[in-house]
């Protein structure tokens, strides 16, 4: 198992505040990574620096056998050096039909020219179809992704996230608004996708972390408080202090 | 709490057997397949009514002898035509890419400058060349060009060729800066402000703030294109002396129809496949699609300049109709207007941005040519010709509020009618 990310000596300050204080963080691939804490433990910043939407006031974010740094590249070239990223709220194109919506983020040449004249062909409608079989859209493809419930969305988003394959999977709180049968099915969408590439799920829930059966990383005051096994993570001291609350 | 609907129970069925990766071959969406034209039936219909109008308009106009319809009313129709146009382009850049410029309309009139500078330049040397054949010796190559200087500058105090008319001798190369000054413009704007991420209510203020410039610039006598006087007698084409009004109207009426009928498949073709897709996107959720690997500023650009160069090539046919072109058609008012056309006819579908430029610029047009009679209240006479601008202003603010969708959302009702 390589380390597909190294995040290291990562610092964020925002107005005096430090939602990220001198953060390391390693991940491979595949593996599949459950990031725990609080409030305010730096746990989005973290995604939004690894995406690129906030850049650290210091440290670096390395990706890859190539070792790419990530600091340099706009959100866009992240994103197509394969890192997806799924947001705590759904985050779909509500006024475009779930067919759409995967169409858009398939794997293919994100040029304006080549999408201009892009005209998708039956391996691409098959593609589509195969995801959204996998998410448990089939028979919605053509329904306005505003029109679906949320958990649809939810996995609509997630669909999208496997539709750009990347190799490095952010995933905020997807268990969030779901009932509990909705919950089984994304974990094991989760479960599924981390075979093949690294996953990174950013969860409240600590039943859906003990779901996912992985390695956990506690985050604390924007630096990594723990890391092991659930059941580690949670007999730990200063994790039980800070966390799971005295 | 097990919730067990039967949605749950599908799903539970699907996710049991597995993430077939190799299953799906069924429901190969037959429809992409289909020709371009049958997949958007919408395209058909408003070019069988573009060519039948034409049709219409063409054989009762005084040029083919019947006469119902003047000259200049058909010149009305065809400036019309390209109102529309640039319409189309507000709407794909506007309705789809979510990018509210109010600046086209400078465009446009780049656009007309451009064509005019020949206009203006080819008959005025003709005229000269005529003038001076009557002189005893034949005029040398500086004497006609001192000549065309003297007539086109003489209302500014100038006598020579600013260093912009270099190219204004040459019909392809004036007709090369309609299509590449606008687009340079539009590629350096655009380059500048959305690389720099300026986005809504900021974008448009500088889109006002850059026609404003720009009609500054030309307002000024010694801007090289005859400041507030502007160009005129654009109307009568170099070397048709003897053809009279009436054909040429016919002319710039079919070549309007034309431009407009090739514009809007061209913008129905950009907005129906996945670039569609993804400018609407980036109109809904602009963050999310950068997180989709596309560069945001890229597509604007493309969408910006594209619709810049559309814009100009309306104005290239709407000038020569209307004869005059002058800074004060640039004012940054005329772009609030378009905007205004696109808001009211329905924005993010093509044939409402035409229906609403068309509807509102005919309704305007016959408002303030004075034809709408005064409307006596008994203790005030409302004048139509000045509260024509009331008027637009509030139907703007009513379907703002009242109808989003504007007119072409009335189209959603007869659908909805036919299909319940």
């Amino acid at each position: 198992m390589n380390t597909l990310l190294e995040v290291s000596g990562v610092s964020k300050t925002f107005d005096g505040f430090r939602a990220i204080n001198n953060l390391s963080f390693q991940i491979g691939e595949p593996e599949l990574r459950a990031v725990i804490g609080p409030n305010g433990a730096g746990k989005t910043t973290f995604m939004d620096i690894v995406t690129g939407k906030t850049k650290p006031d210091e440290g670096r974010v390395i990706f890859g056998e190539k070792s790419i740094s990530l600091l340099k590249l706009s959100e866009s070239r992240i994103a197509q050096t394969g890192i997806g990223r799924k947001f705590q709220r759904p985050t779909v194109f509500e006024d475009q039909s779930v067919a759409d919506n995967l169409m858009m983020a398939l794997k293919k040449d994100r040029r304006p020219w080549a999408v201009l004249r892009f005209r998708p062909r039956p391996r691409d409608h098959d593609a589509v179809a195969q995801l959204a079989d996998e998410i448990g859209l089939m028979d919605h493809l053509t329904r306005r992704a505003g029109d679906l419930s949320h958990g649809q969305k939810q996995w609509l988003e997630i669909g999208m996230l496997l539709a750009q394959d990347p190799r490095l999977l952010l995933v905020d709180e997807p268990a969030a608004g779901m009932t509990p049968a909705e919950r089984e099915h994304t974990t094991d969408i989760l479960v599924e996708a981390a075979k093949t590439r690294a996953v990174v799920v950013v969860e409240h829930d600590m039943e859906f972390v003990r779901r996912l059966d992985c390695k956990v990383t506690v985050l604390h005051e924007g630096s990594v408080l723990a890391e092991g096994s659930l059941n580690h993570v949670t007999a730990d001291e200063k994790v039980i202090e800070v966390y799971l609350g005295r | 709490m097990t919730h067990t609907s039967s949605f749950d129970q599908k799903y539970r069925e699907g996710s049991s057997n597995g993430h077939h990766r190799s299953r799906r071959d069924g429901r190969r969406a037959g429809p992409q397949s289909r020709p371009f034209i049958q997949r958007h039936p919408s395209v058909m219909i408003f070019i069988a009514c573009l060519a039948l109008f034409t049709l219409t308009v063409s054989v009762l106009s005084e040029g083919f002898g019947v006469g119902l319809i003047s000259t200049s009313f058909v010149k009305t129709l065809g400036k019309t035509l390209c109102l529309c146009l640039v319409a189309l382009a507000m709407d794909v850049v506007w309705g789809y890419c979510g990018i509210l410029s109010l600046g086209h309309m400078a465009f446009f009139g780049i656009g007309g400058y451009a064509i005019g500078m020949w206009l203006m330049y080819a008959r005025t040397e003709l005229i000269v060349i005529q003038s001076l054949a009557a002189a005893p010796l034949p005029p040398t190559a500086q004497e006609i060009s001192q000549g065309i200087a003297t007539q086109i500058f003489g209302v500014v105090g100038a006598s020579e060729f600013p260093p912009i008319w270099a190219f204004a001798h040459s019909l392809p190369l004036q007709l090369a800066a309609v299509v590449l000054v606008p687009g340079l413009i539009a590629l350096a704007f655009g380059w500048l402000a959305f690389r720099a991420r300026v986005t809504g209510v900021y974008l448009s203020i500088l889109t006002q703030a850059m026609t404003l410039a720009l009609a500054l610039y030309l307002f000024q006598n010694d801007s090289g294109l005859r400041g507030n006087n502007g160009l005129s007698g654009l109307q009568n084409l170099p070397g048709q002396g003897a053809t009279p009004q009436s054909t040429i109207s016919l002319w710039f009426l079919w070549a309007s129809a034309l431009a407009l009928g090739l514009g809007y498949v061209f913008c129905a073709w950009m907005v129906s496949g996945k670039f569609g897709s993804v400018i609407r996107a980036i109109r809904d959720d602009e963050a999310r699609v950068r997180f989709l690997g596309y560069s945001v500023e890229a597509y604007k650009l493309t969408v910006f300049t594209v619709t810049a160069i559309i814009a100009a090539i309306a104005g290239a046919l709407y000038y020569p109709q209307a004869g005059i072109i002058n800074p004060a058609e640039i004012a940054p008012i005329a772009s609030i207007y378009l905007a205004v056309w696109v808001a009211i006819g329905g924005r993010g579908r093509l044939y409402g941005a035409v229906i609403g430029a068309a509807f509102v610029s005919l309704l305007s047009t016959w408002f303030t040519g004075g034809q709408a009679p005064d409307t006596n209240l008994g203790v005030y006479t409302i004048q139509w010709v000045n509260w024509w601008t009331v008027l637009l202003g509030l139907s703007f603010v009513v379907v703002t509020l009242l109808a989003p969708k504007g007119i072409g959302g009335l189209f959603d009702l007869i659908g909805k009618g036919r299909k319940p």
